[in-house]
């Protein structure tokens, strides 16, 4: 399955459609980057994390003011977290996994539901693979996790936080292989083996989300 | 990105103190050294120089120029680097840095120092002489520019054709011979992190050094320039230690340059 | 400089005929460091263009609530030319140059999407022989959809103008220093929409229609090389290796 690439400028559909990666000129949709099309999608190949209500990101304390902390994560755009919204004291450097709880017209962002990751090591990926990393239902993940027995964290900005314990090696090269290809097909199939072939792990045929999740691929 | 430079100085010192290197490499070896000569058409002289991610070119041009009051019977010599905004979100646009400014006089010293090219010969007639340019570009950032930039600048010095002179002039388009060259230099730079001594340190290696010293060596038989950098120092044994290993690697790095 | 004659039996003093392009390639996503890049020879040319954003614009007082800014700088590097070694740093030209390639894609870049942020584009010349701002322009197009930056359509520049009476295409130095005319032309690829137009000499109304078709034609030719340069990086699965095969 050779799916097409499409540029920026390139007609998606011929009806109006209100996409990330798209715009509407005189009732047709266009794409606004370089990326794959799927049926009437654009899943872009490159570019840079645009913040959401509601995702999950990793940073890093980058500066720590009288109500809360700046943090740092991957953009043009600075985050806060007030401090009331979490019980530890920051300090400059530390990692937080939290929730973008609002963006505001000049994109400055606030965060909420904090958690702070202690010993581990950081990951910098496209932000546009990560869903691919995550897998659906959380499928491609959780087989590295427990391929690797790491504590992962994955933040829709691009940056993956690892456990120090478990197989952080492993970890990251499966990581980088699934950024590298992303975009073809049979990739859990891929991964499973990849994953098996690399360390000792448990037998994943017993795993019935794994088996669904290659039956899903199969068809 | 401040933030993550401090985070990555941390998980460097710390990969590094357990013994390992990123990319399996031990601390004695060059990451991948590709080396093109010739590449540019308009210039007497270049070469592109790829070391692990990091790329220089470098572009040698001879034109006229006016001698130095004190030395009337001898040709210029003038190297620049720099430092592109797209090689580095590190890198801002502008004038040069001092990073840039001391890369340029790293290179220039070994050239100077090792007297590789009869500056006499480049004299023309009275209050006429040839100046040599040295360019170096760099195009991309992944730490030890200055071997790189080193690497590039010799092999483009190798290539260097002579311009036509006629009636004291420089004929535009036409050449005879090339630029002699009576040595050849090779530039080794070591990382110190920790008790660490790393050779050709990447990038994320470099922004966890607390110093770092280059060895130039002539011809594998002796050092014509050294320059340390850094807050952090170095013990004699530190400095034998990689003098040792500097002329141990001189001779594979003179192969590659000269049949490059 | 000694002149040359710019036609000869009905070829132009290249051998090419009015219509032709001279040889483009174009590699994308060449550099390590930056979000995205291109290399570009055309003829002689030899450029290349990095692009970093979006990113925090600095100074803060020159960033814009509505939009990102768009900071491009064309240089030409001091070995550039055939003649004598250069100076570095912006001349004139170059400032200007800077300009209004940035407009080029001040208009087509989604800017709307990143308010006070900055995208920049660095193009530099390492070989420059005629026609440097529009191989820029079509470098940059190139560079921008490899990092990713959305834009509503890809933009491609060429240069026609009239040599010896005759309205010809892509002129290089020679025919851009003795011949009547030179003008550089930006068009967006969708709706042709001109984003670039500077013209320096002698042409009538005639010769601007001639000018626009010829453009438009050779226009389609560089895209096709925008595309397939692309593409080339997408579809490779294997670690491929990132360099600029100067």
């Amino acid at each position: 399955m050779t799916e097409e690439i499409i540029m920026p400028g390139e007609q998606i559909a011929d009806k109006p459609l209100r996409l990330s990666y798209g715009y509407i000129e005189n009732e047709k949709t266009y794409s606004t980057v370089l990326g794959l099309k799927r049926d009437d999608k654009v899943i872009p190949l490159k570019g840079p994390y645009e913040a959401r209500f509601g995702d999950y990101i990793i940073g890093a304390v980058s500066d720590v003011k009288f109500s809360g902390y700046n943090i740092e994560m991957n953009t043009a755009y600075s985050a806060f977290l007030p401090d009331r919204l979490i019980r530890e004291k920051l300090d400059f450097g530390d990692i937080i996994f939290a929730k973008v709880m609002n963006i505001n017209e000049v994109k400055d962002i606030d965060l909420g539901q904090v958690r702070v990751l202690k010993k581990g090591e950081i990951l910098k990926v496209l932000p546009v693979k990560i869903p691919r990393i995550i897998g659906r239902d959380n499928s491609m993940i959780t087989l590295i996790r427990d391929a690797t027995e790491c504590s992962i964290f994955v933040g829709k900005n691009g940056f993956i936080w690892i456990s120090e314990k478990g197989n952080i090696n492993l970890a990251v090269s499966a990581i980088r292989k699934i950024a590298r290809e992303a975009h073809t097909a049979g990739l859990t199939d891929k991964m499973e083996k990849y994953l098996k072939e690399n360390s000792d792990i448990k037998d994943l045929k017993e795993n019935s989300d794994i088996k669904e999740d290659l039956k899903e691929n199969n068809n | 990105m401040e933030i993550l430079d401090e985070l990555k100085k941390d998980s460097i010192k710390s990969l590094i103190s357990s013994g390992k290197r990123a990319g399996d490499r031990d601390n004695v070896t060059y990451r991948d050294m590709v080396i093109k000569k010739n590449v540019l058409g308009y210039s007497e002289g270049s070469a592109v120089v790829r070391l692990g991610k990091s790329q220089v070119l470098c572009a040698v041009k001879i034109g006229m120029g006016t001698p130095f009051p004190d030395r009337q019977d001898e040709g210029m010599l003038a190297t620049s680097a720099e430092l592109m905004p797209m090689a580095s979100y590190l890198f801002e646009p502008g004038p040069p840095s001092t990073e840039a400014v001391e890369l340029a006089r790293i290179v220039d010293r070994g050239i100077r120092a090792a007297e590789m090219i009869d500056m006499k010969k480049l004299y023309i007639d009275e209050g006429k002489v040839l100046a040599i340019y040295i360019d170096l570009y760099v195009m991309d950032h992944d730490g030890n520019l200055i071997d790189a930039a080193g690497a590039a600048a010799m092999a483009a010095l190798q290539c260097t054709k002579m311009p036509k002179i006629k009636n004291g002039e420089i004929v535009k388009g036409e050449y005879k011979g090339q630029l002699e060259l009576s040595k050849t230099v090779t530039t080794h730079t070591f990382a110190k992190i920790g008790d660490t001594l790393l050779l050709d340190p990447c990038l994320d290696e470099e922004k966890g050094m607390e110093a770092r010293v280059t060895l130039e060596i002539m011809d594998n038989d002796s050092i014509c320039a050294i320059q340390k950098w850094g807050t952090g120092s170095f013990t004699q044994e530190e400095l034998e230690k990689v003098m040792d290993i500097a002329f141990k690697k001189s001779k594979d790095i003179k192969k590659r340059i000269t049949k490059a | 400089m000694e002149k040359v004659e710019l036609f000869k039996n009905g070829k132009r003093h290249d051998g090419r005929n009015i219509e032709d392009l001279r040889k483009v390639k174009i590699k994308a996503h060449v550099l390590n460091d930056a979000d995205g890049s291109a290399y570009l020879e055309w003829g002689n040319n030899k450029i290349i263009v990095g692009v970093y954003g979006p990113k925090e614009c600095i100074p803060r007082h020159l960033s814009n609530p509505y939009g990102a800014r768009i900071k491009c700088i064309y240089n030409m590097s001091p070995f550039s030319s055939p003649g004598e070694h250069g100076r570095s740093g912006p001349s004139r030209r170059s400032k200007e140059l800077s300009m209004v390639i940035g407009q080029v894609f001040e208009n087509v870049i989604k800017t709307e999407n990143f308010p006070k942020a900055a995208i920049e584009i660095f193009v530099d010349i390492l070989q420059g022989d005629g026609g440097t701002r529009c191989a820029a322009i079509t470098a940059a197009s190139v560079a921008l959809a490899d990092a990713g930056i959305p834009m509503k359509d890809m933009v491609s520049a060429l240069a026609v103008g009239k040599v010896s009476g005759t309205v010809v295409v892509d002129l290089d130095y020679v025919e851009d220093s003795q011949g009547q005319s030179d003008c550089a032309i930006a068009f967006s690829r969708r709706n042709k929409d001109v984003l670039l137009l500077q013209m320096e000499g002698d042409m009538s109304k005639e010769d601007m229609k001639k000018a626009f078709e010829l453009a438009l034609l050779a226009e389609e030719e560089l895209h096709k090389l925008q595309v397939d340069a692309l593409k080339e990086v997408y579809l490779n699965v294997k670690e491929r290796e990132i360099f600029v095969d100067i």
